[in-house]
């Protein structure tokens, strides 16, 4: 148990974390030199940086929009993005641990504040579950894994607080690390592959879109062209 | 803003056939809107090579790639659709839309989905079902992009669907309706959507400046093929058939001003349906504005009042026509608004009287080009003005945008369904005069009031300008008759 524990945080996190950050950077290259391409093809080159600015802001910062529709979804959503972002990065126990492996650390979350995202993230991730198993507007649109992410992100807040809050024999305790690490590195693993890559993508949504409007000069003829169709009646 | 969903009466009306049987055999596709005759052999090969085609040559692939990685599927749209408030389709949400081409896009066109559709035995494959399912799912949309504005991860539903609609058009798939006028447009004889030939037109203009003399006892002229002015003019070609007093109102401007305009005999027409269903139509029909400004020698491009007219003018222009170097494009109402701003244009404010409120057109509201600008005109000269909501960027689509308006067919599906949400917003407002700057608004909302039973009336924003306008001093010698003189020289 001890010597897998040691792997699961040794050399498997350092896998996993590095399969992350390639993986995110990969999509995150891959999606801004499409964008840049994409510019240098357009025939219009004005973009407007106010409004792709002030839209992108409104969406990182979600507070203009929030009560426009489905109010409660959108406030439980925020509520656990909030505590999923904050603790892993500035959970004490985290920043020792990158403080003991290459010696950087950074501010860290009170211990009460801590406890009390960590709580708020597991239920209003709960509560978006059930929403969107209840929501039929929700539930029709859902894949396999709009259920399954919710889920696996929370099993590293549960098994987390119960190590940090529960006094529990030793045993138990190197059980629910080593869940803890495990579900961490999966999650570590999958996310550049899956809906979560939103969490480096979205602040280039507006410019993207944006941009995919931005049309090249002289389509009509190349498109007609490669569809044999030169020539033909509209 | 929320809506009850219609009732099952309703529903019957609103989705009614409108085809015979052996049509729908014959096209093998059951749609509500009319389609020309067309190859139905091997549509999901052909489908893909329109695709493919597209992607090759255009930008949409960075979206397409950007869309699939990171769509959360969160259902925000669905709240935000006014088709879905009104049917409860679950298949006229936004997402579930977009998910249709996004789902061919990832299945054959990035290496993963390949694997996987190798891998799952053909379940993900594109079948002609799936075909048929976009070909009536796109056409329920009205383009209108409200879901695009409340979606957290910013996916543009209506660039995919303006994306799924061009596909089919390459395969035949497109509303009749729109492809016979661009036909006649870009191929025919008149050169324009409404079939208007250049007699017609002067015979029509003339009629409305004697008209207008006798109303306000001014000479007010519509100059024609004038070279050098600072605005050529494009409305919507429908308008000199059905907007008389929005173009009198409009003239009526230019008269008071003195500014030089003219309209071109080469080519007068705003509308392009390219903008609702292919981007080849699009460019080419941009293409006409820009020879008949360079033939007139104009300065700059000014489009009526019209919604998609102004939108792909202002957008696709500088796209097609040379970038920066591209004629600058005004609507209407940004020059009326500017001339009052001036000074130079004064209206009466005990005219109009009624309690009057404004429609935004989609085309020009939700990024934000026009917004303030009319509201401003309006509560200078109507004392009973008031406001709907939501409104300005947020405002609810009337129901006919898209290119659904000018489908007559669909016309029970765009009052009972489309414009539902409209509806009891008018209705809530409880104005006697809604001002609706755009002709597909205009001809929509006219069909929505009187299919709901609803008292208002629907009219253009110079249409009001044109009752409340005022002139400083007899016409003799003013700038309409200088550009005789130089169309003279």
């Amino acid at each position: 148990m001890e010597e897998f524990l040691n792997f699961s945080r040794g050399p498997l996190f350092r896998l996993c974390f590095a399969v992350m950050i390639l993986g995110l950077a990969r999509i995150l290259i891959l999606d801004i030199w499409a964008a840049v391409m994409a510019y240098r093809k357009a025939g219009d080159k004005t973009l407007p940086w106010g409004l792709i600015i002030s839209r992108s802001l409104e969406w990182l910062f979600p507070a203009k929009r929030l009560f426009h529709n489905r109010p409660v979804y959108s406030v439980f959503s925020i509520l656990f993005h909030i505590g999923l972002i904050l603790v892993p990065i500035f959970l004490f126990a985290h920043v020792q641990l990158w403080q003991s492996a290459i010696g950087l650390a950074w501010p860290t979350l009170p211990y009460d504040v801590a406890r009390w995202l960590t709580i708020s993230t597991i239920v209003f991730g709960l509560a978006l579950i059930l929403g969107r198993l209840l929501v039929p507007s929700a539930s029709f649109i859902s894949r396999k894994q709009d259920y399954f992410w919710p889920l696996i992100l929370l099993i590293p807040f549960v098994t987390g607080f119960i190590c940090a809050h529960l006094s529990i024999a030793p045993q138990t305790y190197q059980f629910f690390m080593l869940v803890h690490i495990l579900a961490g590195n999966l999650i570590f693993v999958l996310l550049p592959f899956t809906k979560i890559a939103h969490c480096v993508l979205m602040p280039l949504s507006q410019v993207v879109g944006t941009l995919a409007w931005k049309f090249p000069p002289e389509t009509d003829e190349a498109i007609a062209t490669t569809l044999n169709k030169k020539g033909a009646p509209v | 803003m929320r809506t009850r969903p219609i009732t099952p009466e309703e529903k019957a009306r609103a989705f009614k056939p409108t085809k015979k049987p052996d049509v729908i055999e014959k096209q093998k596709l059951d749609v509500r809107y009319h389609i020309e005759e067309f190859d139905t052999g091997d549509r999901p090969r052909r489908f893909l090579e329109a695709f493919a085609a597209i992607l090759k040559h255009t930008n949409y692939g960075l979206a397409l790639d950007h869309f699939i990685r990171m769509s959360a599927k969160c259902s925000r749209c669905a709240t935000t659709c006014q088709v879905f408030q009104a049917t409860g389709d679950p298949r006229d949400i936004p997402c579930y839309r977009s998910e249709l081409l996004l789902s061919v896009y990832r299945r054959y066109f990035t290496v993963g989905g390949a694997l996987r559709g190798h891998l799952g035995g053909g379940g993900m494959d594109l079948t002609d079902e799936k075909v048929q399912e976009m070909a009536d799912s796109f056409w329920n949309c009205t383009a209108c992009r409200r879901c695009t504005l409340e979606c957290p991860s910013g996916i543009d539903h209506a660039l995919i669907t303006h994306l799924g609609r061009f596909i089919l058009s390459e395969m035949g798939m497109a509303p009749r309706a729109l492809v016979v006028s661009t036909r006649e447009q870009l191929e025919g004889q008149t050169g324009n959507t409404s079939a208007i030939p250049v007699p017609a037109l002067k015979d029509t203009l003339e009629f409305l400046e004697e008209d207008m003399l006798g109303d306000k006892g001014v000479e007010i002229k519509f100059p024609m093929d004038v070279e050098g002015s600072e605005y050529v003019f494009f409305p919507a070609v429908s308008d000199f058939l059905m907007e008389a007093e929005t173009l009198m109102g409009i003239a009526a401007v230019f008269t008071a001003t003195g500014d030089s305009w003219t309209t071109g005999t080469g080519y007068y027409d705003g509308i392009n349906y390219g903008l609702f269903y292919s981007d080849r139509i699009l460019e080419r029909v941009v293409k006409k504005i820009d020879a008949e400004t360079k033939r007139l020698k104009g300065k700059n491009v000014l489009i009526g009042e019209c919604g998609h007219a102004s939108r792909s003018a202002k957008y696709f222009l500088p796209a097609y026509c040379g970038g920066d170097k591209a004629f600058p494009v005004i609507n209407i109402m940004e020059y009326t608004h500017k001339v009052w701003k001036e000074g130079r244009l004064k209206l009466d404010p005990t005219i109009v009287t009624q309690k009057v409120s404004y429609h935004d057109p989609c085309n020009i509201a939700r990024q934000r080009w026009i917004i303030d600008k009319p509201r401003e005109l309006l509560k200078a000269f109507c004392p009973n003005y008031i406001e709907m909501t939501p409104s300005g960027e947020d405002n609810i689509c009337c129901g006919g945008g898209g290119g659904t308006v000018s489908i007559d067919e669909i016309r029970p599906y765009r009052t009972t369904v489309g414009g539902k949400l409209k509806a009891d917003q008018i209705r809530r407002a409880g104005c006697e005069i809604l001002v609706a700057p755009c002709a597909n608004c205009k001809k929509q909302l006219r069909e929505l009031v009187e299919d709901q039973k609803i008292p208002c009336e629907v009219v253009g924003l110079h249409d009001l300008i044109y009752k409340a306008i005022i002139f400083d001093k007899p016409t003799a010698g003013s700038a309409t008759d200088n550009q005789h003189d130089k169309k003279g020289e």
